[in-house]
């Protein structure tokens, strides 16, 4: 008897040629990393992001926020040597945000037309999952 | 990792990264792309944009080298102004969507419409037109316009509007126009002035001008008249100036000058000949109203005359154009300048000036006397504080000349001479005051050393201050003024 059971296999539903059932595409690890020298656009966006992912019910890992880079540069101010020695000191921020999803690329897409602020940029990372 | 073999190394990089990009030659930036950006074998197919991306162009690209282009995609060239040979300039192009930063303005002056077939047209900017043309050679002139005008395609569109009206007109209502010409014939009537002869004559080369006749070189063989112009009443004015001006003197000729000057033509003849005479001064200098007076003797009587004819008759013309009682000529005299009184002295001067400008001082000895203490010796009164006192072999104002150390130890000498006998009396207060003189001046110099502690710690204080100042001199101050 557990022979036969173990024989018996659940009938099948035989389904259109292509359909792989389940999920219709495959899933794909794929990471989001914004980065922007601004940090108001860059939350904007990343809330734009996980909102539309958490619409499409993606598995999501929140907007991960990297440590903000700096990168300094102190000249003197005076073009010649003369002078009080005074000197400037100029700094860029990047800020840098990492966002995990695991879904298909198509989806991703969808997720990604959104309206992007200027200055923003979009790196796209897809991996087998 | 301690795992790891020897010859592998990496770990299998299964990933492919996308960046998002406006789309090349996009208006829109909302317009984006994800581009690959890594190396890696992993493909993913689900990226629709990467299909997206190669299909167009290597569809294209197989198109247009193996055969034509297709239809559509030629004619489309060849609407936009393009030439048609084989390649698919589209690619090139972009769509102009509205977007907030640009906007397609046509522009009223570049584009030149193309002709419709009908239709041919020359540029003629080149051909030369003569005012005026004795001979019409048909041959000739259809040779030369050949040879000057240039063949169109394209003719733009007159931007003026009364010019667009008068070109969109048909050609039947200009046909009468030819005769009625130019609305303002003013030219003529200004000519008609001269005399009809010469009227008739600009009719004539009128008549050609309208008529727009090329030039011919030849044709200037045959004008003989030196004037191209239109000969006016001015010229013939000019004309008469310059004969008088440079002619010989005719003085038959200027009665027939137009009236333009007040002055009868007589009396511009005697002063002409009064002029032309040397009229040589020897010893004084004698006004004509001297000879009529009758007051001085003459050398020449010539002159007497011709400068009393002068005289009179002026008067006469003052009488009849003025129309003034009759009266002696005044004459004015000018009397010349002696010598002597071109010489300003003191007194002229002074009073030609009024107070505002001139500030007339009492003179006195110089600075020194404000800056000595009355001095009262013993034996002097007040009366001779006023006298300077001349000392020494040269008789030298002692008192005013500039400080000299001699005569200071001279005084002092005589200050102590005549206080030596107060001296004596006064030894022992001497020491004492040589010691109070040694205090006082340790005391100064205590108090200047106190001065220079003061002023290095007043210094270290506001050392930011003095870096403030610099900055500021270095840019407004002058370079001479030292801070730090």
């Amino acid at each position: 008897m557990a022979a036969a059971d173990v024989a018996y296999a659940p009938p099948m539903k035989a389904g259109k040629a292509g359909f792989e059932g389940g999920m219709p595409d495959v899933q794909h690890r794929i990471r989001i990393t914004l980065s922007s020298r601004n940090v108001k656009n860059l939350e904007k966006v990343c809330r734009d992001l996980v909102t539309g992912a958490k619409g499409k019910k993606l598995t999501l890992k929140g907007p991960v926020r990297m440590p903000t880079k700096v990168l300094n540069i102190t000249t003197r101010k005076s073009p010649c040597g003369e002078g009080t020695n005074t000197w400037d000191r100029f700094e860029m921020r990047v800020h840098k945000r990492v966002i995990d999803l695991i879904s298909s690329p198509d989806v991703v897409k969808q997720i990604t037309s959104i309206t992007i602020e200027p200055g923003v940029e979009v790196e796209v990372t897809i991996s087998d999952p | 990792m301690a795992g790891r073999g020897g010859g592998g190394g990496r770990k299998p990089r299964n990933f492919a990264t996308f960046r998002l990009f406006p789309r090349a030659g996009a208006a829109d930036p909302n317009d984006r792309v994800f581009v690959r950006v890594d190396n890696n074998d992993y493909s993913v197919p689900g990226f629709a944009d990467e299909e997206a991306f190669d299909s167009d162009p290597t569809a294209d690209f197989h198109s247009s080298a193996s055969g034509p282009l297709p239809e559509s995609v030629r004619r489309e060239i060849l609407e936009l102004g393009l030439p048609d040979d084989g390649y698919n300039y589209l690619s090139h192009l972009r769509e102009l969507r509205p977007s907030a930063a640009s906007s397609f303005v046509p522009s009223s002056t570049a584009r030149p419409e193309p002709l419709p077939l009908d239709v041919k047209a020359y540029d003629a900017s080149r051909v030369r037109v003569a005012p005026s043309a004795d001979e019409l050679d048909e041959g000739k002139t259809i040779c030369k316009v050949a040879a000057k005008t240039a063949p169109l395609r394209k003719v733009q569109r007159a931007v003026d509007p009364d010019v667009a009206r008068l070109l969109d007109e048909s050609d039947a209502s200009h046909a009468g126009s030819e005769d009625e010409g130019l609305e303002e014939d003013f030219v003529i009537m200004a000519n008609q002035a001269e005399g009809d002869e010469e009227v008739e004559e600009e009719e004539e080369e009128l008549g050609n001008g309208v008529f727009s006749d090329i030039e011919e070189e030849e044709e200037f063989e045959f004008e003989d008249d030196p004037k191209p112009r239109v000969r006016r009443l001015l010229d013939e004015q000019f004309d008469l100036l310059a004969l008088e001006e440079y002619g010989d003197s005719d003085d038959e000729d200027k009665g027939g000058r137009d009236g333009d000057y007040e002055m009868p033509s007589e009396a511009i003849d005697e002063l002409k000949l009064f002029h032309n005479q040397n009229v040589c001064v020897d010893d004084e200098y004698r006004t004509p109203a001297d000879f009529v007076r009758g007051k001085l003797e003459s050398t020449t009587a010539d002159e007497v005359d011709e400068s009393a004819n002068v005289i009179r008759k002026c008067a006469e013309y003052a009488e009849r154009y003025l129309n003034e009682p009759a009266e002696e000529v005044e004459v004015v005299l000018v009397s010349e300048s002696s010598d002597e009184s071109e010489v300003w002295d003191c007194e002229t001067i002074v009073s030609t000036y009024s107070n505002l400008d001139n500030h007339p001082g009492k003179i006195e000895t110089p600075g020194n006397r404000r800056k000595r203490l009355p001095k009262v010796f013993p034996g002097e009164t007040a009366t001779t504080n006023d006298i300077i006192k001349l000392h020494g072999k040269e008789k030298l104002p002692v008192d005013y000349l500039p400080q000299r150390k001699r005569i200071a130890e001279k005084e002092k000498k005589v200050k102590s001479a005549e206080a030596s006998s107060a001296e004596k009396i006064k030894k022992e207060a001497q020491k004492e005051t040589k010691e109070e003189k040694k205090a006082r001046k340790a005391a100064v110099k205590e108090e200047k050393r106190e001065a220079r502690k003061a002023k290095k710690e007043l210094k270290g204080l506001y050392k930011s201050e003095t870096q403030k100042a610099q900055k500021v001199a270095a840019v407004t101050g002058p370079s001479s003024i030292r801070l730090m």
